[in-house]
């Protein structure tokens, strides 16, 4: 029996990670108004002892064509920082993870504002950090558009320096291209130090911004090979920032859909399947290309010629290499890609999905799983009560918590 | 008559800072209590001691309260118009209600000097630009219609897209097209408080506050103020009597209840606000000695008239005005 363990994070995202999944009959159709809905889903997860759960975030709509937005329950929904600290008064001993942005805040209220969400949970609080991709962010942030990615990063870079050296008592005093902070932080130390410390780019720049400053790395991998690709690039990059491999967990999404039998998870599947709109599928699809007229190609053809785009560069490589691999149409891709949003899918039994989660953790490919339940709470649910326990009698997870902190959980040094 | 505790949880420098417990203890006294909002400040000149940041305590101590009014103080300076509008709207749906915003109306230079503004604002620059954000943000907080969520399953229609509704704002400062990622909140809108205004703020306060506070001493000025504010809202179309006017009072002793009773009649202000010392003392002396004093003069115990903080203070829906 393995003595290392696996992480497991909760990917909160409004009523469902699937596109469709608000229109599951079970789905609970009020989540992005609804606090109660949310505490009994980090409550669910803490019996169940995942390390964590993270809140995703955009500061602004996710899709610029009302028409589309209208079909998603994606417009709406909690700021994740105030729900957090909701939950950080409703829960015990599971880490409270939400994305900010390195474009769109300040480094020394980003500090203070993770610094608080750590003291109020008692430190179990972390920051996935990302550069915002989207030009619907950007314009609810001025009038000059999105910053090149290039920029982006550089920015990031500055940012995620000021906060680890606020967070860590470095002496104080910046002054820098994009920022400067004259005092040192006015919150006491938290618990943890440095709240957790989470990335998810998995560009060139976004990996070696992850491999100077990250705890965890949230990725997405369609296939074992994917996987094991991106986890040894990873791990590799940082001996050059002096770090130790088992310094960064890296946690690749999975959209698991479980049932008793492989028949059952199928038809599960297939239903949810059913309620994508064409035009949603597809214009989500564009999202992840970057481009915005996909609308305007034979849906039941191949995908264009695309040129590289300033937006999710990693992202779009991932879906068109999924295409020109599976020989997939912009339907069948739209359709798939809807389902997961780029994860990986898995559909089956308890004992088939703790399999194919057991060959990514124990071949290299997997430090643990950010597990993306398709609609809530039902398919949390079964994740928990199915999936959960055969890791647990598998020795892969653990069966209770032994921290009192995010770090702890995740076995980090007490700060980076 | 409405009454208002403020604490500023940054001022408790060398002091053992209050504990989340100790906070929400507080609070659940004074709710009880009938008071109608605590108002938490986070922000000094000082280095802060305090282990939390307002709006996040705020979220916190709303899971544990079902009544209080809870506002919070937030800069224009240290936020982003979209962010602080997306913060308070998420707040209020949180607590079902209850949430404002105490919007900052002074320069502070210590968050300057931290947030890339080294050189700061000119008082005009910043009044304006004050102006500028506080105005996105209370249009950002009605982008989404009262109905606009359908939740129509099998129609496939989250929500009616006539009734989301983009700000496109581009002003002297600010660029915002909206509208927020969060639904239209229980109130409409999050309560907007105005603490201290100048005279040069005066307009905005009368124009765009529900709850103005202003300092209860000497009461010759405080009349002066209310009477001002009043008559302002008056003068573009607004009620007088929803614009609340609290006189702000630093209570060091006991209150002195026939003196604020007679400042009450003699100032026309709609109640008070106690500014209390952020210790745990200070708060147990208040709740221990000033407030069965207050309740039994009839000043405390006659708030909390509804369900939401714009329903204790007896102001119309935010989305109205």
């Amino acid at each position: 029996m393995s003595t290392r363990k696996m992480k497991l994070g909760l990917f909160l995202w409004a009523t469902g990670h699937h596109i469709a999944a608000w229109r599951h009959p079970d789905a609970h159709v009020t989540a992005g108004i609804d606090i109660d809905h949310y505490i009994s889903l980090a409550r669910t997860a803490e019996a169940a002892k995942f390390d964590m759960v993270f809140c995703e975030d955009a500061a602004g709509l996710r899709e610029a064509n009302v028409n589309i937005a209208s079909q998603t329950s994606r417009s709406i929904g909690f700021e994740p920082i105030s729900l957090l600290s909701a939950l950080a008064a409703q829960t015990e001993r599971i880490g409270l993870v939400s994305t900010a942005s390195t474009s769109y805040n300040e480094p020394y209220g980003l500090a203070r504002t993770f610094a608080s969400l750590d003291n109020l949970s008692g430190g179990r609080a972390g920051w996935n950090l990302v550069t915002s991709a989207s030009p619907i962010e950007a314009a609810n942030f001025g009038a000059t558009g999105l910053r090149p990615h290039a920029d982006r990063y550089a920015r990031a870079r500055e940012f995620a320096t000021v906060v680890t050296g606020l967070w860590n008592r470095r002496a104080a005093g910046h002054d820098g291209e994009s920022f400067s902070v004259r005092d040192p932080l006015d919150i006491p130390p938290s618990p943890q130090g440095a709240p957790v410390m989470v990335q998810a780019g998995a560009s060139d720049d976004g990996k070696d911004l992850a491999a100077r400053t990250a705890d965890v790395v949230f990725s997405a991998a369609q296939t074992f090979e994917d996987a094991k690709a991106f986890y040894d690039d990873l791990k590799g990059r940082l001996a050059a920032y002096g770090r130790q491999p088992d310094d960064v967990k890296i946690m690749p999404g999975v959209a698991p859909i479980v049932a008793a039998t492989k028949a059952e998870a199928q038809a599960k599947y297939d239903a949810l399947q059913e309620l994508i709109p064409d035009d949603v599928g597809v214009a989500l699809l564009s999202s992840y290309l970057s481009i915005s007229d996909l609308g305007r190609y034979p849906i039941d053809g191949p995908l264009p010629e695309l040129p590289e785009s300033e937006g999710m560069k990693s992202r779009q490589a991932l879906v068109i290499e999924q295409a020109r691999r599976d020989g997939l149409s912009i339907r069948e891709l739209a359709r798939y890609f809807a389902g997961a949003r780029g994860h990986w899918r898995v559909v089956g039994t308890a004992e088939q999905i703790a399999d194919a989660l057991q060959e990514r953790f124990e071949g290299g490919a997997a430090d643990g799983f950010n597990v993306m339940p398709s609609w809530f709470p039902g398919e949390l649910d079964a994740f928990a009560t199915l999936v959960v326990p055969e890791l647990q009698w598998r020795g892969l997870f653990r069966k209770d918590y032994e921290g009192r902190t995010l770090r702890e959980h995740l076995g980090l040094k007490r700060s980076i | 008559m409405h009454l208002a505790v403020s604490l500023n949880i940054a001022s408790a420098a060398g002091q053992v800072s209050l504990t989340f417990a100790e906070l929400a203890a507080f609070v659940r006294n004074v709710e009880a209590a009938g008071v109608d909002m605590v108002i938490i400040s986070d922000s000094s000149d000082a280095p802060s001691t305090s282990p939390f940041e307002a709006t996040t305590l705020l979220a916190a101590l709303a899971t544990v309260t079902s009544r209080i009014g809870l506002v919070a103080s937030a800069s224009t300076l240290a936020h982003q118009p979209y962010n602080l509008a997306r913060r308070f709207a998420s707040l209020d749906i949180i607590s079902h209600g209850r949430i404002g915003w105490s919007a900052t109306m002074t320069q502070n230079p210590r968050e300057a000097a931290n947030f890339s503004r080294p050189e700061g604002f000119s008082d005009d620059d910043f009044r304006r630009r004050a102006r500028e954000f506080i105005n996105i943000v209370r249009a950002l907080w009605i982008g989404w219609g009262r109905d606009a969520l359908l939740f129509d399953k099998a129609a496939g229609r989250f929500h009616d897209p006539d009734k989301m509704h983009p700000l496109n704002h581009i002003g002297e400062f600010f660029s915002v097209r909206g509208p927020l990622n969060v639904a239209r909140s229980p109130q409409d809108r999050p309560v907007l408080i105005m603490s201290g205004p100048s005279e040069a703020d005066f307009d905005l306060a009368s124009g765009a506050a529900d709850v103005v506070l202003i300092e209860g001493r000497p009461s010759e000025a405080l009349k002066v103020a209310v009477g001002d504010l009043k008559r302002r809202a008056a003068a573009i179309g607004r009620k007088p009597e929803i614009v609340k006017v609290l006189a702000t009072m630093v209570l060091t002793s006991e209150p002195g209840t026939d003196s604020l009773q007679a400042l009450l009649e003699s100032s026309g202000c709609d109640g008070f606000n106690f500014v209390l010392p952020a210790d745990a003392p200070g708060l147990q002396s208040f709740t221990d000695r000033v407030l069965p004093e207050l309740r039994r003069r009839g000043i405390a115990g006659q708030g909390q008239q509804g369900t939401t903080l714009r329903a204790h203070l007896g102001l119309g829906a935010g989305g109205e005005q």
